[in-house]
């Protein structure tokens, strides 16, 4: 089975460096590990998103018995989206869990990644923090989700206002992620994120 | 128990004819057809029912898949399929199939919702899309949905799904395909893989029963018995090999006069801390300052919040420090500015106190029911005593053991009285069932007391007494068992 594994990836990692995907610079992928059991990948934010202009960093693990079974998939870079954990980088979609399907490839699972980052599903949440956000308060979703691009993936959009209440936080003795965390849980309300902080 | 109905008749009736017939009647659900259709009508909960095991079961479903195979003239693997997705109902699946084959089909997953493209295979040689090794084409397979793979791949995906539990849900591998593979592609390609094909087997057996719905696993700890009934109601059944007893709709604890429903939806109230809300809003207020939730547990009025040292009034929520030494003051003011926050918590308050009420009945029948083990070895001990000291032979103190048992069956209908009592609307309805409920409840406190006193003379009075609170108990039912 492992050898079905390994030529399966060597394929594909070939068919994704060929892709036109690839020529757009949408998404990437490289070897960690010689015998292909592990790679990394990346993705480009969609345009029209909170995410454009970040790149993604994806941990790929591919199993044993691969393509019987999905690749273990994970964000490494860290991201605010219903989604996907923003604390382990857990993924929730259908295709990397019950939905697999051998015929797919490394391929099909980073241009799905991209479209989840186009189309979130907050009723299927992997965080549900950011997922009540979401619901709730959609432009304090987009605003949170937007920094956090800018600050992890090297998006381009800058916000002040964000930076200079962590910076208040992070004179009280707060580390900075955690700051950054506890401000976007509470929708940047400086006041009760700094209560949840120290109770 | 309440449910060890199958052992009170062999308790009663295996030798001695002292058993009275009116309990006979109750105790064997399984009597002969004479009496049955009579124990329909007096026995509210009378229930036909069979205990099969895993070979009948087994023999009763190819039945079925064998007629169906011969009328519609397919194969009985594609039979099973219709079948599995058809809820086993043999007409439904004619009826439709005669009507619209190919929409059947659909719908069961045999064929793809959209007619494949035919794919014309240009060379003897293709390449497998799942190992991507080059193969002869005659070592290739499809279902019919016509996506391609090497047989090698299909065993291992069958391997790789049958693991992980998964048998009559086994699907193509391609991509977004839905087609399911039958019964007799996925055997044909184990056919060397005996521990495989077992596991697939009995995994297809156990979802053939689940989605079958006149057949019903018993829940009971290591029991392979299937109970069969052609009404799917919420009535009582009982496994005849380990005796646990549950309702046949739900598969939970039996619960008459309450429906699956309510007793859901009872069960999930007390066991999630929708109460403790309740209990919280009812108890506690909000500090005025830090908004920290506080407990008052003593009679002052002045609290200080331990969070924030805040002083504050309980009664008005107002800054102690502007109370003075004027304390009644606030009662005074208190009323107007804050009779909606208070009616709040007046509700609060009333409606967790109703909760309670139901709740602490619910909780001390169940306890007693508990037990009730304990009652019945007490007992034994007792009438060993009175044996050995010549009052009466063990056969003329049986007759305490039935009282036992009733006794354990009526007070387990009274603990299921108090859900359904307490979703009930008020009205002349509810009057009438907590009318009868009291009446059971009477007549069972005072069976307990006989069944915990009774002498060899008392006989008469506590068969009496047993009559009385199994006819309140029936009467019950029979006016509030709505199934």
């Amino acid at each position: 089975m492992a050898n079905i594994a390994a030529q399966r990836i060597k394929r594909e990692f070939k068919e994704v460096i060929k892709s036109e995907e690839v020529a757009k610079c949408a998404i990437k992928l490289e070897l960690v590990d010689d015998n292909y059991t592990e790679l990394r990948g990346e993705i480009a934010g969609p345009p029209d998103t909170a995410y454009e202009g970040g790149n993604f960093l994806l941990e790929i693990k591919v199993p044993e018995t691969y393509p019987f079974n999905p690749p273990k998939v994970r964000f490494m870079t860290r991201i605010w989206h219903p989604n996907i954990s923003s604390v382990t980088g857990a993924i929730c979609l259908d295709i990397l869990k019950d939905q697999w399907a051998a015929a797919m490839t490394l391929r099909t699972v980073l241009l799905s990644l991209q479209a989840l980052l186009s189309a979130a599903e907050p009723d299927d949440p992997q965080d549900a923090v950011v997922a009540r956000q979401y619901k709730e308060n959609l432009e304090m979703f987009k605003l949170t989700a937007r920094h956090w691009t800018n600050v992890y993936a090297g998006g381009p959009n800058v916000n002040p206002e964000c930076d200079e209440k962590i910076k208040r936080l992070i004179d009280m003795g707060i580390e900075e992620h955690q700051a950054r965390v506890a401000l976007s849980s509470y929708n940047w309300d400086l006041e009760r994120a700094t209560e949840q902080l120290f109770s | 128990m309440a449910t060890s109905q199958g052992n009170d008749s062999d308790m009663d009736c295996s030798d001695n004819e002292d058993c009275y017939d009116d309990y006979n009647d109750y105790y064997n659900d399984d009597n002969s057809d004479g009496e049955q259709l009579d124990m329909s009508k007096t026995d509210p909960e009378y229930f036909d029912y069979k205990c099969l095991s895993e070979e009948e079961v087994e023999r009763l479903l190819n039945e079925t898949v064998e007629s169906l195979s011969n009328r519609l003239f397919i194969s009985p693997s594609l039979a099973k399929v219709l079948l599995h997705s058809h809820e086993w109902n043999s007409n439904e699946v004619i009826c439709k199939y005669k009507e619209n084959p190919q929409q059947t089909l659909i719908a069961a997953k045999i064929d793809p919702p959209t007619p494949s493209k035919s794919i014309i295979v240009t060379s003897t040689y293709l390449s497998c899309p799942v190992c991507i090794t080059t193969l002869n084409i005659d070592k290739f397979i499809k279902l019919n949905c016509t996506h391609m793979f090497c047989k090698d791949c299909w065993t291992t995906h069958f391997e790789v799904q049958i693991a992980q539990g998964i048998s009559t849900a086994i699907s193509c591998m391609a991509k977004d395909c839905v087609v399911l593979a039958p019964e007799d592609f996925v055997l044909k390609h184990l056919q060397h893989k005996t521990s495989i094909r077992e596991k697939y087997q009995h995994f297809t057996f156990r979802d053939y029963v689940k989605s079958h719905p006149e057949l019903r696993f018993c829940p009971g700890p290591n029991c392979s018995v299937i109970i069969c009934s052609r009404e799917i109601k919420a009535k009582r059944v009982v496994c005849d090999k380990c005796n646990t007893g549950f309702c046949f709709k739900c598969g939970c604890d039996y619960h008459a006069p309450t429906d699956c429903q309510v007793i859901k939806k009872w069960l999930t109230k007390c066991a999630d801390d929708s109460e403790t809300a309740n209990y919280i809003s009812a108890h506690t207020k909000d500090c005025p300052k830090c908004h920290i939730c506080i407990e008052k547990n003593g009679g002052c009025n002045h609290m200080q919040c331990s969070n924030c040292k805040h002083d504050f009034c309980w009664m008005c929520l107002g800054d102690w420090k502007s109370h003075g030494s004027e304390y009644y003051e606030c009662s005074r003011y208190r009323e107007n500015p804050n009779i909606a926050h208070e009616s709040a918590h007046a509700q609060a308050r009333e409606a967790l106190k109703k909760y309670l009420h139901y709740y602490e009945r619910w909780e001390n029948h169940s306890k007693s029911l508990k037990l009730e083990e304990q009652t019945l070895e007490k007992l034994r001990t007792r009438i060993n005593k009175k044996v050995m000291s010549g009052l009466g032979t063990w056969i003329d103190w049986q007759y305490l053991f039935t009282a036992a048992n009733l006794l354990a069956k009526c007070r387990y209908t009274l603990q299921y009285t108090y859900p359904f009592a307490y979703y009930m609307d008020t009205g002349p309805r509810k009057e009438l069932f907590e009318y009868q409920q009291a009446q059971l409840e009477a007549e069972i406190e005072n069976l307990s007391w006989k069944v915990e006193r009774a002498e060899t003379t008392d006989r008469g009075d506590l068969e009496n007494q047993m009559d009385i609170a199994e006819k309140r108990r029936t009467t019950l039912l029979k006016d509030f068992l709505d199934v």
